[in-house]
Protein backbone atom coordinates (compact mmCIF):
# COMPACT_ATOMS: atom_id res chain seq x y z
CA UNK A 1 0.00 0.00 0.00
CA UNK A 2 1.44 3.06 -1.24
CA UNK A 3 -0.55 5.51 1.55
CA UNK A 4 -0.92 4.61 5.56
CA UNK A 5 -4.63 4.64 6.65
CA UNK A 6 -4.20 7.53 9.10
CA UNK A 7 -3.73 9.64 5.49
CA UNK A 8 -7.11 7.08 3.96
CA UNK A 9 -8.76 8.32 7.67
CA UNK A 10 -8.29 11.83 6.85
CA UNK A 11 -9.51 12.58 3.84
CA UNK A 12 -12.78 10.00 4.89
CA UNK A 13 -13.04 13.01 7.21
CA UNK A 14 -12.95 16.08 4.84
CA UNK A 15 -9.28 17.25 4.96
CA UNK A 16 -8.54 18.10 1.25
CA UNK A 17 -4.74 17.99 1.74
CA UNK A 18 -4.79 14.83 2.41
CA UNK A 19 -7.01 13.84 -0.55
CA UNK A 20 -4.53 15.94 -2.60
CA UNK A 21 -1.77 13.48 -1.37
CA UNK A 22 -3.87 10.91 -2.13
CA UNK A 23 -4.14 11.58 -5.48
CA UNK A 24 -0.07 12.74 -6.10
CA UNK A 25 0.66 9.39 -4.52
CA UNK A 26 -1.67 7.05 -6.88
CA UNK A 27 -1.88 9.03 -10.65
CA UNK A 28 0.61 7.71 -12.21
CA UNK A 29 -0.03 4.36 -11.44
CA UNK A 30 -3.77 4.87 -12.49
CA UNK A 31 -3.01 6.94 -15.15
CA UNK A 32 -0.73 4.17 -16.52
CA UNK A 33 -3.76 1.51 -15.59
CA UNK A 34 -6.50 3.92 -17.23
CA UNK A 35 -4.15 4.40 -20.19
CA UNK A 36 -3.91 0.35 -21.22
CA UNK A 37 -7.39 -0.43 -20.32
CA UNK A 38 -8.81 2.47 -23.16
CA UNK A 39 -6.20 2.72 -25.09
CA UNK A 40 -6.77 6.43 -26.44
CA UNK A 41 -3.99 8.48 -25.13
CA UNK A 42 -6.12 12.06 -25.37
CA UNK A 43 -8.70 10.56 -22.77
CA UNK A 44 -6.83 9.00 -20.24
CA UNK A 45 -6.33 11.95 -17.89
CA UNK A 46 -10.16 12.24 -18.54
CA UNK A 47 -11.24 8.99 -17.28
CA UNK A 48 -8.55 9.23 -14.36
CA UNK A 49 -9.61 12.64 -13.21
CA UNK A 50 -13.68 10.50 -13.35
CA UNK A 51 -11.30 7.85 -11.21
CA UNK A 52 -10.55 10.32 -8.37
CA UNK A 53 -13.92 12.02 -8.79
CA UNK A 54 -15.33 8.99 -7.60
CA UNK A 55 -13.19 8.60 -5.20
CA UNK A 56 -13.67 11.63 -3.52
CA UNK A 57 -17.45 11.55 -3.31
CA UNK A 58 -17.14 7.63 -2.18
CA UNK A 59 -14.66 7.89 0.30
CA UNK A 60 -16.84 7.65 2.96
CA UNK A 61 -18.28 4.38 2.00
CA UNK A 62 -14.64 2.54 2.59
CA UNK A 63 -15.29 1.10 5.69
CA UNK A 64 -11.59 -0.69 6.05
CA UNK A 65 -8.76 1.55 4.46
CA UNK A 66 -7.19 -2.10 4.12
CA UNK A 67 -8.76 -2.28 1.29
CA UNK A 68 -8.05 1.05 -0.57
CA UNK A 69 -6.60 -0.28 -3.21
CA UNK A 70 -8.21 -2.51 -4.70
CA UNK A 71 -11.32 -0.35 -4.29
CA UNK A 72 -9.43 2.51 -5.77
CA UNK A 73 -9.00 -0.27 -9.05
CA UNK A 74 -12.69 -1.13 -8.82
CA UNK A 75 -13.27 2.53 -9.32
CA UNK A 76 -10.52 2.80 -12.28
CA UNK A 77 -11.90 -0.07 -13.93
CA UNK A 78 -15.68 0.95 -13.55
CA UNK A 79 -14.24 4.41 -15.41
CA UNK A 80 -12.82 2.62 -18.31
CA UNK A 81 -15.57 0.18 -18.81
CA UNK A 82 -18.21 3.54 -18.43
CA UNK A 83 -15.73 5.45 -20.95
CA UNK A 84 -15.13 2.49 -23.58
CA UNK A 85 -19.32 1.74 -23.37
CA UNK A 86 -20.02 5.56 -24.21
CA UNK A 87 -17.05 5.21 -27.13
CA UNK A 88 -18.82 1.91 -28.19
CA UNK A 89 -21.99 3.51 -28.45
CA UNK A 90 -21.18 6.95 -29.90
CA UNK A 91 -19.40 4.86 -32.75
CA UNK A 92 -19.68 1.57 -33.78
CA UNK A 93 -16.16 0.21 -33.74
CA UNK A 94 -14.48 0.88 -37.01
CA UNK A 95 -13.31 -2.50 -37.90
CA UNK A 96 -9.88 -1.74 -38.60
CA UNK A 97 -7.86 -3.79 -40.88
CA UNK A 98 -5.36 -5.90 -38.52
CA UNK A 99 -4.21 -7.84 -40.72
CA UNK A 100 -2.67 -4.85 -42.31
CA UNK A 101 -1.60 -3.82 -38.85
CA UNK A 102 -0.40 -6.93 -38.08
CA UNK A 103 2.18 -6.64 -41.34
CA UNK A 104 3.17 -3.38 -40.08
CA UNK A 105 3.64 -4.62 -37.05
CA UNK A 106 6.10 -7.43 -38.26
CA UNK A 107 8.00 -4.94 -40.50
CA UNK A 108 8.35 -2.60 -37.34
CA UNK A 109 9.68 -6.05 -35.91
CA UNK A 110 11.76 -6.56 -38.50
CA UNK A 111 13.08 -3.44 -38.44
CA UNK A 112 14.05 -3.39 -34.90
CA UNK A 113 16.36 -0.09 -33.92
CA UNK A 114 16.17 1.16 -37.12
CA UNK A 115 12.20 2.11 -36.13
CA UNK A 116 11.38 4.64 -34.52
CA UNK A 117 10.27 3.10 -31.10
CA UNK A 118 7.62 5.53 -30.63
CA UNK A 119 5.73 4.82 -33.32
CA UNK A 120 6.21 0.54 -32.64
CA UNK A 121 4.43 1.90 -29.67
CA UNK A 122 1.83 3.48 -31.70
CA UNK A 123 1.24 0.29 -33.76
CA UNK A 124 1.04 -1.79 -30.60
CA UNK A 125 -1.85 -0.23 -28.83
CA UNK A 126 -3.55 0.31 -32.18
CA UNK A 127 -3.31 -3.10 -32.82
CA UNK A 128 -4.18 -4.33 -29.40
CA UNK A 129 -6.82 -2.01 -29.55
CA UNK A 130 -8.28 -2.97 -32.67
CA UNK A 131 -7.99 -6.46 -31.60
CA UNK A 132 -10.13 -5.96 -28.26
CA UNK A 133 -12.36 -3.55 -29.87
CA UNK A 134 -13.69 -6.90 -31.75
CA UNK A 135 -14.91 -8.06 -27.77
CA UNK A 136 -16.57 -6.61 -24.81
CA UNK A 137 -16.05 -4.35 -22.88
CA UNK A 138 -15.92 -6.89 -19.64
CA UNK A 139 -13.45 -8.70 -21.45
CA UNK A 140 -11.39 -6.30 -22.30
CA UNK A 141 -10.79 -5.09 -19.09
CA UNK A 142 -10.72 -8.40 -17.55
CA UNK A 143 -8.19 -9.67 -20.01
CA UNK A 144 -6.18 -6.45 -19.55
CA UNK A 145 -6.32 -6.29 -15.94
CA UNK A 146 -4.90 -10.28 -16.18
CA UNK A 147 -2.47 -10.15 -18.67
CA UNK A 148 -1.23 -6.65 -19.04
CA UNK A 149 -1.43 -5.29 -15.69
CA UNK A 150 -0.36 -8.87 -14.09
CA UNK A 151 -2.61 -9.18 -11.31
CA UNK A 152 -3.26 -11.62 -9.71
CA UNK A 153 -6.59 -14.07 -9.29
CA UNK A 154 -6.62 -12.88 -5.84
CA UNK A 155 -6.46 -9.25 -6.69
CA UNK A 156 -8.91 -9.71 -9.15
CA UNK A 157 -10.89 -11.42 -7.10
CA UNK A 158 -11.21 -8.24 -4.53
CA UNK A 159 -11.76 -6.16 -7.42
CA UNK A 160 -14.61 -8.13 -8.79
CA UNK A 161 -16.15 -9.52 -5.77
CA UNK A 162 -16.15 -13.04 -7.79
CA UNK A 163 -14.65 -16.16 -6.56
CA UNK A 164 -11.37 -17.64 -8.26
CA UNK A 165 -13.09 -20.48 -9.81
CA UNK A 166 -15.51 -18.27 -11.48
CA UNK A 167 -13.09 -15.70 -12.54
CA UNK A 168 -10.28 -18.57 -14.00
CA UNK A 169 -13.95 -19.57 -16.20
CA UNK A 170 -14.60 -15.52 -17.28
CA UNK A 171 -10.63 -15.06 -18.05
CA UNK A 172 -10.65 -18.30 -20.39
CA UNK A 173 -14.10 -17.72 -22.10
CA UNK A 174 -12.14 -13.95 -22.64
CA UNK A 175 -9.31 -15.14 -23.80
CA UNK A 176 -10.85 -17.59 -26.07
CA UNK A 177 -12.85 -14.81 -27.65
CA UNK A 178 -10.07 -12.82 -28.21
CA UNK A 179 -8.33 -15.66 -30.05
CA UNK A 180 -11.08 -16.28 -32.11
CA UNK A 181 -10.92 -12.50 -33.27
CA UNK A 182 -7.11 -12.97 -33.50
CA UNK A 183 -7.37 -16.02 -35.59
CA UNK A 184 -9.81 -14.92 -37.99
CA UNK A 185 -8.07 -11.87 -38.45
CA UNK A 186 -4.95 -13.28 -39.39
CA UNK A 187 -7.22 -15.62 -41.18
CA UNK A 188 -9.56 -13.73 -43.89
CA UNK A 189 -7.74 -10.57 -43.61
CA UNK A 190 -10.84 -8.90 -42.66
CA UNK A 191 -10.27 -7.84 -39.05
CA UNK A 192 -11.67 -8.95 -35.74
CA UNK A 193 -15.07 -10.82 -35.68
CA UNK A 194 -17.57 -9.00 -33.20
CA UNK A 195 -18.56 -11.80 -31.34
CA UNK A 196 -21.92 -12.93 -29.73
CA UNK A 197 -22.60 -10.83 -26.42
CA UNK B 1 8.27 -7.48 -30.60
CA UNK B 2 5.42 -9.34 -32.53
CA UNK B 3 6.39 -12.03 -33.44
CA UNK B 4 6.07 -13.97 -36.72
CA UNK B 5 5.68 -17.61 -35.89
CA UNK B 6 4.12 -19.37 -32.97
CA UNK B 7 0.77 -20.25 -32.19
CA UNK B 8 -2.18 -17.82 -32.14
CA UNK B 9 -1.66 -18.17 -28.02
CA UNK B 10 1.28 -17.25 -28.11
CA UNK B 11 1.40 -14.32 -30.32
CA UNK B 12 -1.28 -13.16 -28.60
CA UNK B 13 0.77 -12.91 -25.51
CA UNK B 14 3.51 -11.79 -27.45
CA UNK B 15 0.72 -8.90 -28.64
CA UNK B 16 -0.56 -7.99 -24.77
CA UNK B 17 3.15 -7.71 -23.43
CA UNK B 18 4.59 -5.46 -26.24
CA UNK B 19 1.45 -3.53 -25.11
CA UNK B 20 2.28 -3.39 -21.35
CA UNK B 21 6.13 -2.01 -22.59
CA UNK B 22 3.72 0.27 -25.68
CA UNK B 23 2.07 1.85 -22.44
CA UNK B 24 4.12 2.81 -19.49
CA UNK B 25 2.89 4.25 -16.75
CA UNK B 26 2.72 7.85 -17.56
CA UNK B 27 2.58 11.61 -15.15
CA UNK B 28 -0.12 13.24 -15.10
CA UNK B 29 -0.12 17.04 -16.80
CA UNK B 30 0.48 19.94 -14.39
CA UNK B 31 -3.58 20.96 -15.27
CA UNK B 32 -4.70 17.56 -13.78
CA UNK B 33 -4.91 18.93 -10.65
CA UNK B 34 -6.64 22.34 -11.20
CA UNK B 35 -8.71 20.26 -13.38
CA UNK B 36 -9.75 18.01 -10.60
CA UNK B 37 -10.61 20.47 -8.41
CA UNK B 38 -12.70 22.04 -10.94
CA UNK B 39 -14.92 19.07 -10.94
CA UNK B 40 -15.25 18.42 -7.95
CA UNK B 41 -16.73 21.85 -6.69
CA UNK B 42 -19.05 21.71 -9.99
CA UNK B 43 -20.13 18.44 -8.80
CA UNK B 44 -20.12 19.55 -5.46
CA UNK B 45 -22.16 23.68 -6.46
CA UNK B 46 -24.86 20.97 -8.16
CA UNK B 47 -25.47 18.47 -5.33
CA UNK B 48 -25.72 21.05 -2.86
CA UNK B 49 -28.13 23.17 -5.46
CA UNK B 50 -30.34 19.71 -5.83
CA UNK B 51 -30.37 19.36 -1.99
CA UNK B 52 -31.19 22.80 -1.84
CA UNK B 53 -34.05 22.70 -4.26
CA UNK B 54 -35.13 19.49 -2.85
CA UNK B 55 -34.93 20.36 1.11
CA UNK B 56 -37.17 23.55 -0.09
CA UNK B 57 -39.45 21.27 -1.60
CA UNK B 58 -39.89 19.78 1.12
CA UNK B 59 -40.15 22.53 3.50
CA UNK B 60 -43.02 23.60 1.60
CA UNK B 61 -44.82 20.30 1.72
CA UNK B 62 -44.52 20.49 5.45
CA UNK B 63 -45.89 23.58 5.90
CA UNK B 64 -48.84 23.07 3.45
CA UNK B 65 -49.75 19.71 5.38
CA UNK B 66 -49.47 21.73 8.54
CA UNK B 67 -51.73 24.46 7.24
CA UNK B 68 -54.13 21.83 5.90
CA UNK B 69 -54.39 20.13 9.63
CA UNK B 70 -54.71 23.50 11.02
CA UNK B 71 -57.71 24.25 8.35
CA UNK B 72 -59.51 21.12 9.11
CA UNK B 73 -59.27 20.93 12.54
CA UNK B 74 -61.39 24.14 13.17
CA UNK B 75 -64.82 24.31 13.60
CA UNK B 76 -66.39 26.51 10.94
CA UNK B 77 -70.04 27.91 9.79
CA UNK B 78 -71.12 26.29 6.54
CA UNK B 79 -73.06 28.42 4.26
CA UNK B 80 -74.16 25.40 2.97
CA UNK B 81 -77.33 23.46 4.82
CA UNK B 82 -76.02 20.67 6.98
CA UNK B 83 -78.63 18.02 7.75
CA UNK B 84 -77.82 16.12 11.00
CA UNK B 85 -81.53 14.73 11.12
CA UNK B 86 -82.98 11.85 9.08
CA UNK B 87 -84.94 12.55 6.03
CA UNK B 88 -88.23 11.15 8.77
CA UNK B 89 -87.51 13.47 11.55
CA UNK B 90 -86.85 15.95 8.97
CA UNK B 91 -90.67 15.47 8.05
CA UNK B 92 -91.71 14.64 11.08
CA UNK B 93 -90.74 18.32 12.28
CA UNK B 94 -92.28 20.37 8.99
CA UNK B 95 -95.41 18.59 10.04
CA UNK B 96 -95.54 18.74 13.61
CA UNK B 97 -99.21 20.41 14.02
CA UNK B 98 -100.39 17.28 12.32
CA UNK B 99 -100.32 14.57 14.89
CA UNK B 100 -100.13 11.34 13.25
CA UNK B 101 -101.45 8.49 15.57
CA UNK B 102 -101.67 4.83 14.77
CA UNK B 103 -104.31 3.30 13.20
CA UNK B 104 -106.30 1.71 15.27
CA UNK B 105 -108.01 -1.38 13.28
CA UNK B 106 -111.01 -3.20 14.76
CA UNK B 107 -110.72 -6.56 13.02
CA UNK B 108 -113.94 -8.46 13.44
CA UNK B 109 -114.38 -11.80 12.24
CA UNK B 110 -116.65 -12.35 9.61
CA UNK B 111 -120.26 -13.52 10.32
CA UNK B 112 -120.99 -17.48 9.50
Amino acid sequence: MLVDFELIKRAQGGDAAAFNEIVTVYRKRILGTVSRLIARTEDVEDVAQEVFLRLYFSLDQLRTPEVFEPWLYRLTVNAAFDYLRKQRRRQEFRMSDLSEQQVMLADAAAGGKAEQEDQHHKKVREAVDSLLGAVSEQDRILLMLKEVEGLSLKELENIYKVNENALKVRLFRARQRVLKAFGASGKDGQGPQRPDR
Amino acid sequence: MFPQRGSDEEKLNALLQAYKAACPDRDASANFMPALWQRIEARQSFSFSFFRMASGFVTAALALSIALGVYMSLPHTNSTPYYSQSYVEAVADANSSDLVFPVRLDVQPPAR
